[in-house]
């Protein structure tokens, strides 16, 4: 794995992202994108739905990618990068093609057009970087939006489930399917440059955990603590699914154990979107988690 | 149909040889001879049959390109923007529901000034379900920054196919084109065609060579987010290019006449007499109706001709001014509608002629695939003879 002195060259070498975008202080879509493109080396053309990342590259002709990028609307960024994979094809090239698309795009309107391109098994690294719900537009409600968050269309939390995306690309038997988190950027990165690689040609699917400060109503400074505690409750599990056969990551690894996990509350207290939910939801929200892993454990 | 025997040996163009060609297949031929890398489609009558020909020809190696058969027709048009944005030449097809589904990312091509190719096979949309032809589907776009040409044969839909790339790849115009033909009565109903050969082809159309391009080693974005003037600047340019583009197709329906002697007109094709009592004005095939029920007319000592329009966008409002001095009325059979106004090429005209006092009227005839003969056209140009306008 790489070193974090190691990262920081890569990252200062490649320069995905200038200084001066429009990310929001605290951002951590902003720091998977760079952790993401400098795994490639910058070698890639990346495809960009209706999101986040359209606006934060920067406007006109302040514009602060290194990368190529085609910005997209939401539910066609599967097929797009189907046609550009096809011709770098027809030209030899190696570069990877790379959906980059929030978990609004990838679990609600662009699901279909994703699971087609799986189906397929286009040659494209399809990245769903997961800030649970719409947060371009103001947290609204997205698939992905987990059980007990507040956003401005389930103002009370929600009452259901999110849909786990993960776990449907596995269900799609996708070669290489890996969850992410932002808070642990030597897995990212290994884990972008692993499918980049082992796994070129065919459809990739990774899902990065990215906390959004002003749509979880969480402190700035918070944001890669929320991260870490996403992986040390036990609430965001990470892993590899390698055809079918899934290995949990490092960071994750100990919590396999339910008495390892920390308390759930102590994720959910230093986020805005959780104050105030219903006991009952809070109880839902903890039994979630075992469900989470023994569902994942069978596929070990 | 003229030719040289010179023609016929530089060209390789066996003059003798007919096929008999539905629409879909002279228009699926003329798309494999122009040698498209990415196609990405998905079926939907009556266009099906293009989309399979395509995907036969690259099954059994006649055509080396990718055929990516996606999920719906919004990612059809997707999968060809993609590709074109990396710098392969495109072409889709679809028709009526399908294009609708695909509208958004038609403005995007457009917009995104993709000059892909799509052959659009014109059929009405639900409900009720109609599998059969009208306009309804080509006026959904209009206004969506793509050229939009209507073919009145087999012949000329295999003809214009070639020629549509040539025009949507100038780097002048450098937008997505649409090459129309009438769902069934030209899509399933097979006809003369001389085929165009591989040597032609290769000779009339160069090579796409993209303004810009997707590569990793410089780095451009597309459509990243634009502010106010940047944005208006571009739509102004757009414009520019469809005024730009009526020359360039102009002048390659030229070239394409003089090389091989079928001459399909400019932006219009003028039919009958110079100068007529009625024009009748229409596309696609109820045009070709219009010129028998003329002939049939002027037979009988009346005084009759066609406009038929072959661009619709760019529209050719300087074309109409030159050639409505010519006749006294002027009727316009239109196979769509725009409710609660005139019909789109009623409006179209009324525009042109502004200011001129050249009397318009309009008939909707033929939507919903409702069938149109010389006789019926005879009978409304009758009616037109006798109001008073």
């Amino acid at each position: 794995m790489v070193s974090t002195k190691e990262l920081v060259n890569i990252e200062l070498e490649v320069k995905a992202i200038e200084k001066g975008n429009l990310a929001c202080p605290g951002c951590q879509l902003n720091l998977s994108f760079k952790h993401a493109l400098s795994a490639l080396k910058g070698d890639a053309i990346v495809v960009v739905p209706a999101c986040c990342t359209s606006v934060i590259q920067g406007a006109g002709q302040g514009y602060g990618m290194h990368v190529p990028i085609f910005n997209t609307a939401f539910a066609s960024a599967p097929p797009v990068a189907s046609g550009i994979a096809r011709k770098l094809k027809r030209d030899g090239k190696k570069t990877t093609v790379v959906v980059w698309a929030g978990d609004g795009g990838t679990a609600d309107i662009g699901f279909g057009s994703m699971s087609g391109a799986a189906e397929r098994d286009e040659n494209i690294l399809y990245v769903m970087y997961d800030n649970q719900g719409y947060q371009n537009t103001g947290n609204q409600k997205s698939g992905a939006t987990p059980r007990g968050a507040k956003t401005s269309t389930t103002p009370h939390g929600k009452k259901s489930r999110r849909k786990d995306i993960a776990r449907m690309m596995m269900a799609q038997e996708v070669s290489y399917v890996a969850t992410a988190n932002a808070s642990y950027p030597q897995d990212l990165f290994a884990k972008i440059e692993r499918a980049a690689t082992e796994f070129a040609g065919h459809f990739r699917f990774i899902q990065i955990y990215s906390p959004c400060p002003p749509g979880w109503n969480i402190d700035t400074k918070d944001s890669v603590l929320v991260g870490e505690l996403a992986n040390n409750t036990g609430y965001w599990p990470l892993y590899e699914a390698v055809n079918g056969k899934l290995e949990f990551s490092r960071p994750s690894r100990r919590f396999n154990d339910p008495a390892k996990r920390k308390p759930l509350a102590d994720y959910l207290k230093i986020q805005g979107r959780f104050r105030n939910i219903d006991p009952e939801i809070v109880k839902q929200m903890e039994e979630d988690i075992e469900h989470e892993w023994s569902i994942l454990r069978k596929f070990m | 149909m003229k030719s040289s025997r010179y023609q016929e040996e530089i060209l390789m163009l066996d003059f003798s040889k007919v096929e008999i060609w539905t629409g879909n297949q002279a228009i699926a031929e003329a798309a494999i001879l122009s040698r498209p890398e990415v196609i990405a489609a998905y079926p939907i009558t009556p266009s099906t049959p293009i989309i399979e020909a395509l995907s036969s020809a690259v099954e059994n190696g006649r055509l080396d390109a990718e055929f990516i058969a996606v999920e719906s027709e919004h990612a059809a048009m997707s999968g060809v923007m993609g590709g074109s944005a990396a710098g392969a030449r495109t072409f889709t097809a679809t028709a009526s529901q399908g294009l609708l589904y695909m509208m958004e990312m038609i403005y995007w091509a457009g917009y995104g000034r993709l000059p892909i190719v799509i052959g659009l096979v014109n059929r009405s949309l639900a409900p009720g379900w109609s599998i059969w032809v009208d306009h309804q589907d080509a006026y959904s776009m209009r206004d969506a920054g793509w050229l939009q040409i209507f073919a009145k044969n087999n012949q000329e839909a295999h003809d214009l196919t070639v020629q549509a790339f040539k025009v949507a790849e100038n780097h002048g115009v450098y937008l997505p084109m649409a090459v129309n033909i009438d769902g069934f009565v030209l899509s399933h109903v097979a006809g003369q065609v001389q085929p165009l050969t591989q040597k032609f082809v290769d000779d009339f159309l160069p090579s796409f060579n993209p303004i810009f391009k997707l590569d990793s080693s410089d780095p451009v974005s597309f459509g990243a987010l634009t502010l106010p003037d940047d944005y208006q600047m571009l739509r102004k340019d757009l414009e520019d290019s469809f005024q730009r583009a009526k020359k360039v197709i102009t002048d390659v329906s030229k070239e394409f006449a003089e090389l091989t002697g079928r001459d399909w007109g400019d932006l219009i094709e003028v039919y009958g007499p110079e100068s007529a009592d009625i024009a009748v004005v229409a596309m696609g095939t109820l045009a070709e109706e219009a010129e028998e029920a003329v002939d049939e007319l002027n037979k009988r000592g009346k005084n009759v001709g066609v406009v038929r329009i072959r661009s619709f966008r760019p529209f050719p409002t300087e074309r109409i001014r030159e050639v409505a001095k010519n006749y006294d009325k002027i009727l316009i059979i239109d196979r769509g509608q725009s409710f609660g106004s005139a019909t789109p090429l009623t409006l179209e005209f009324k525009n042109a002629l502004y200011g001129t006092d050249i009397p318009i009227v309009t008939r909707v005839m033929g939507t919903g695939g409702k069938d149109v003969d010389y006789s019926e056209i005879m009978a409304v140009i009758e009616e037109v003879y006798k109001e008073e306008m």
